[in-house]
């Protein structure tokens, strides 16, 4: 059976994590005529030591002359790109009433992006957080270090409260060179307070951790990651709604139909103060649900970041 | 309160069956885990105490429903106090009479006699037993009946009351109870009754008797005032004229002012003329008393013509007779040929000056012409509308042909004698015109030398007898201030005998008798329609016989009979109907049809019907006071001129705004008064339906704003 490389339900069957990301980044790209990771940009950048399998041709022989040892010349497109690939994995990224959770959907555009990352040979690392971090496997261009990548993602189960700013945190203090920063959360906090919900942009620990992630040079993209059910509240009977994450206990036994228009509302706004509040600190904000075909968001994420190379 | 079906209100039960659904039969609810429950939360706070709200509303809604449908199946009722009479508990044949006269109307608190009538019509046709037989007659004038017959159908009793509508008539209660009687002699029940509501007035009873024997009716009659008394000012009576003596467009309008009071009061008169107030004036009227309001008015340059005049005084509680109506005709320019058989060079021994000058007087309208005999037998005599023919001596046989042909054709022509005048010249030539042919000259009081053949009269002077004013043309002389009593006639012509005659009128005689002024209407009919006239007076026109020619009276007497020969409508008083009266109007000459034009401005259309010369059609829609305008012509004449000798004015019957009541002991109900009063049920399922009907209404609205709009397909938001 021929799979979808755009249905998110339809990848939930394949196999392994390395399937389904080759599956992504070929049915996104086929088609293509240039590798999408290819810059145009000749700017030099860098020497590095001669190691073998370098292009003999790309030798600066002026420096072999100069210091008698051998090296080549880098450019600013064939710059490593330090990527990061931060999931948050709290139990609130496990709801999904379509067969594909949150947080499934977050490992699947994860998997693509190391696996785009990998035949790159850029180094790419993954951070999986809930209240605490549960695992990270630092950026690396080691061969086998993707299949490592993927091979995690694999065994990726919901779990824990949410606290992505701890994460962030973290990150900071990883990550010493300038890096690309990509953030996977549904950003639903049970912490959020009245005043924070009423305010303009996101306020609070996540919102400042990003915005000081971003302030110190690393380029930061959040994926906004929710299911349609809390964008539009579909229910249409009395329903006992139930908090997701340990230690919530809160339930609410409510009309679903009665509150579809006020949770709309409330979502639409949570939705907008998280926009505002990328939008300040030079984060890039990607809104995706779990209906969206995969494909289109890795194309729409690439092809927007232009002569940045990926 | 009670209910008609009471086991149905175990039915009640079912009203707490929303409540048992609301509280028991909730399904639980279904777990679902959810990430956003901030979000959810949120919003439902939102919403909370507007859900609450709307769940209660349903709950009491649906409670309502439940038990409004056993209540209405159990038909609950409220028992009031009727206002009908204990005599109509049992079954009987009833006549119900409803006065619809025109005091019925007068404002009595916050309703008015008649409605209260209705409703106590409507409350003895509910209370009468099944099995009871009603007809319905109306009190006013004309005594219409709605339902003229003995019916069982109570329903269509109340719906024939709810329909009468009250009219400015005058009440007729002789013949009300007369057509009662009539009815209830076909009715079969031992019992019956006749019911008159009624304002308790005495006008309209006349003399009301009632049959006796087993079966004759008993009469009960209903004060809906309860005897409240009410005092009233109206206008009774009004009369406008013509007033000459104080200019050609002066007329005088009298207002007859009556107060049924016990103080006098002091009301605001106003005079309306054509629409527009032209006077205002203050009238003290007496405690029970009448007065009489006079106006005079000096018309505009449009005084020829018809003028509506209106008098009113300040409303009271009965407006209907606070104004009356009457119509003013006024005469068009009219040309005299005054005829001088006994011209003279000195102007004030002219036979013809006193006459030109009363007729030529400021303002009169009319215009004069002076001739010789010999002259005016070769003139178009048909230039003029009225000749007098004054001392002449022997008219030649042209001029009587001439006068002969005038008269024929609808023209006046007066003849005055004096000493020039030949009676058997004016026997043979003149004898078809003369009202009465001439006899000999009499001498009433010695002047100048005896004539031969004349006889001598011992006394001073003849005067002339007192006026009757039933005549048309000495309506305006005021009784004692007539301005002719005083004057003097030393000579006059007496007149042939001739039989009694309806065309021949003596307007005035002398104190001996004789005639003094004759009038002859001949039957020639002219090309208007109109009948010639001539006018004979026995004496001079200028002073040679009489004085009369200085008298105060001479002036009003020469425009008065100059306006009646000349064809213009005696003036003042349009022939007046009360409302509800019929009005004879006549086709004339060659008119084919009439058209009425009634206060309101509706018209009625009369075609001529057949080749008679004089075809009467009655008019009956005279249900309004005002004046109403009669125009006759030709059926393709679209404009059709107006005869104000046919308009006629409809005016309230003044009987209707004397408060004065009946006697309280005449026709007392028998039962009427009893310390207990009949109840009736008042059914109130009617509304409880309704109010069902509100309620389902109220739930489908709420359930439909709280039902979903159903699913949308999602869509990824902006």
């Amino acid at each position: 059976m021929a799979i979808n490389a755009l249905d998110p339900t339809e990848l939930a069957r394949l196999s392994s994590m390395a399937l389904r990301a080759r599956v992504i980044v070929e049915g996104a790209f086929a088609g293509l005529h240039h590798n999408p990771s290819l810059g145009s940009a000749t700017e030099f950048s860098e020497h590095k030591e001669y190691a073998p399998g370098d292009e003999i041709r790309r030798i600066d022989w002026k420096v072999v002359g100069r210091q008698d040892r051998y090296y080549v010349k880098r450019f600013e497109d064939e710059t490593e790109m330090r990527t990061l690939l931060v999931v948050d994995g709290s139990a609130s990224m496990g709801y999904g009433r379509h067969g594909v959770t949150k947080l499934m959907y977050a490992g699947f555009v994860t998997a693509a992006l190391a696996y785009l990352l990998g035949r790159q040979g850029d180094p790419a690392g993954l951070m999986i957080h809930d209240r605490t971090m549960r695992r990270y496997l630092p950026p690396s261009g080691r061969g086998g270090h993707i299949r490592e990548v993927l091979a995690t993602l694999d065994t990726l189960q919901p779990g824990g409260e949410t606290n992505l700013a701890a994460a962030l945190e973290r990150v900071a203090d990883l990550a010493h060179r300038r890096s690309l920063v990509i953030v996977f959360s549904d950003l639903l906090d049970m912490a959020g307070s009245e005043a924070q919900r009423n305010a303009a942009t996101a306020t609070g620990p996540t919102a400042l951790a990003l915005s000081q992630l971003a302030a110190r040079g690393h380029d930061v993209v959040l994926f906004h990651i929710l299911d349609p059910d809390e964008i539009e509240l579909p229910f249409d009977e009395v329903t006992q709604f139930l908090g997701m994450e340990p230690g919530d206990d809160r339930n609410v036994v409510v009309d679903a139909a009665d509150l579809r228009a006020s949770f709309a509302e409330e979502s639409a706004a949570f939705r907008a103060r998280w926009r505002q509040t990328c939008l300040q600190a030079g984060i890039e904000y990607r809104l995706v649900t779990t209906q969206e075909p995969l494909g289109g968001v890795l194309r729409s994420f690439i092809g927007g970041r232009g002569r940045t190379k990926l | 309160m009670g209910v008609l079906a009471p086991s149905l209100l175990f039915g009640l039960i079912a009203a707490v069956v929303p409540y048992l659904i609301h509280r028991l039969g909730r399904r639980p609810p279904r777990p679902q885990p959810f990430a956003a429950m901030e979000l959810l939360m949120a919003a439902e706070r939102r919403v909370r105490a507007r859900h609450k709200l709307r769940e209660l509303l349903l709950l009491l809604l649906r409670t309502a429903l439940a038990a409004a449908l056993p209540l209405v199946f159990a038909r609950p009722f409220v028992e009031r106090d009727s206002n009908a009479p204990a005599m109509a508990l049992h079954p009987q044949s009833a006549v119900l009479v409803l006065d619809d006269s025109a005091s019925m109307q007068r404002t009595l608190g916050r309703s008015t006699p008649f409605e209260r009538a209705r409703e106590q019509a409507l409350a003895i046709s509910r209370q009468l037993p099944t099995g009871s037989a009603v007809a319905l007659v109306l009190a006013s004038h004309g005594n219409a009946a709605p339902i003229a017959e003995l019916t069982l159908e109570k329903s269509r009793v109340a719906d024939a009351i709810d329909q009468v509508t009250p009219t400015a008539k005058a009440a007729d209660f002789t013949g009300a109870v007369r057509r009662a009687t009539t009815i209830l002699t076909g009715g079969l029940h031992k019992e019956r009754r006749i019911y008159v509501l009624t304002d308790g007035q005495a006008a309209g009873w006349g003399d009301v008797t009632m049959p006796v024997g087993d079966n004759a009716p008993e009469l009960a009659v209903f004060d809906v005032t309860k005897g409240r008394p009410w005092s009233n000012r109206a206008v009774v009576d009004i009369e406008a004229v013509p007033l000459p003596e104080a200019g050609a467009n002066a007329v005088a309008i009298t207002a007859s002012l009556a107060n049924w009071g016990a103080a006098a009061v002091s009301v605001t008169t106003s005079l309306k003329i054509d629409g527009s107030v032209v006077a205002k004036g203050l009238a003290e009227i007496p405690a029970n008393g009448q007065v009489r309001k006079r106006f005079v008015h000096i018309l505009g340059e449009e005084r020829a013509g018809l003028h509506e005049v209106q008098a009113s005084i300040d409303p009271d509680d009965f407006t209907l007779d606070d104004q009356r109506f009457a119509s003013l005709s006024m005469m068009q320019s009219l040309r005299v040929l005054f005829i001088n058989g006994d011209a003279r060079t000195t102007r004030n021994e002219d036979e013809g000056f006193f006459l030109e000058s009363a007729l030529q007087s400021a303002e009169s309208g009319i215009s004069v012409t002076t001739m010789l005999p010999d002259e005016a037998a070769e003139t178009d005599l048909r230039r003029f509308g009225v000749i007098f023919v004054a001392n002449v001596g022997e008219p030649s046989a042209a001029l009587a042909g001439a006068l002969s042909q005038f008269v024929s054709g609808g023209g006046g022509v007066l003849f005055s004698t004096g000493a020039n005048v030949n009676p058997d010249a004016w026997n043979s030539r003149l004898g078809g015109l003369l009202p009465q042919p001439l006899g000999v000259v009499r001498t009433a009081a010695t002047q100048g030398a005896p004539t031969s053949g004349e006889m001598v009269d011992e006394r001073p002077a003849e005067h002339l007898a007192p006026l009757d004013r039933r005549h048309p043309l000495l309506t305006r002389f005021p009784a004692g201030e007539d301005g002719l009593a005083s004057a003097r006639f030393y000579k006059y012509t007496l007149l042939e005998p001739l039989p009694d005659d309806d065309s021949r009128n003596v307007i005035l005689r002398f104190e001996s008798g004789a005639p003094a002024l004759v009038e002859r209407i001949l039957a020639t009919s002219g090309p208007k329609g109109r009948s010639g006239r001539t006018m004979l007076l026995a004496t001079t026109v200028d002073r040679e016989w009489t004085d009369l020619a200085i008298r105060p009276g001479f002036l009003p007497l020469i425009t008065e009979v100059t306006r009646r020969l000349g064809g213009a409508p005696e003036g003042g008083r349009s022939a007046e109907r009360l409302v509800g009266e019929p009005r004879e109007l006549a086709f004339q000459g060659g008119e084919d049809t009439l058209e009425v034009t009634k206060p309101g401005g509706g018209t009625w259309l009369s075609r001529r019907r057949g080749q008679a010369d004089s075809q009467h059609v009655p008019f009956t829609d005279t249900l309004v006071p005002g004046v109403y305008h009669v125009r006759a012509g030709m059926a393709a004449d679209a404009n059709r001129t107006e005869d104000p000798n046919r308009t006629f004015v409809v005016n309230l019957d003044p009987q209707e705004s004397n408060p004065a009541t009946r006697a309280a002991d005449a026709g007392t109900p028998r039962g009427d008064g009893q310390a207990t009063r009949p109840k009736h049920k008042v059914p109130l399922w009617h509304g409880v339906a309704m109010a069902l009907m509100a309620l389902l209404l109220a739930e489908s609205l709420v359930t439909l704003r709280r039902r979903p709009q159903g699913l949308r397909g999602f869509t990824k938001p902006a």
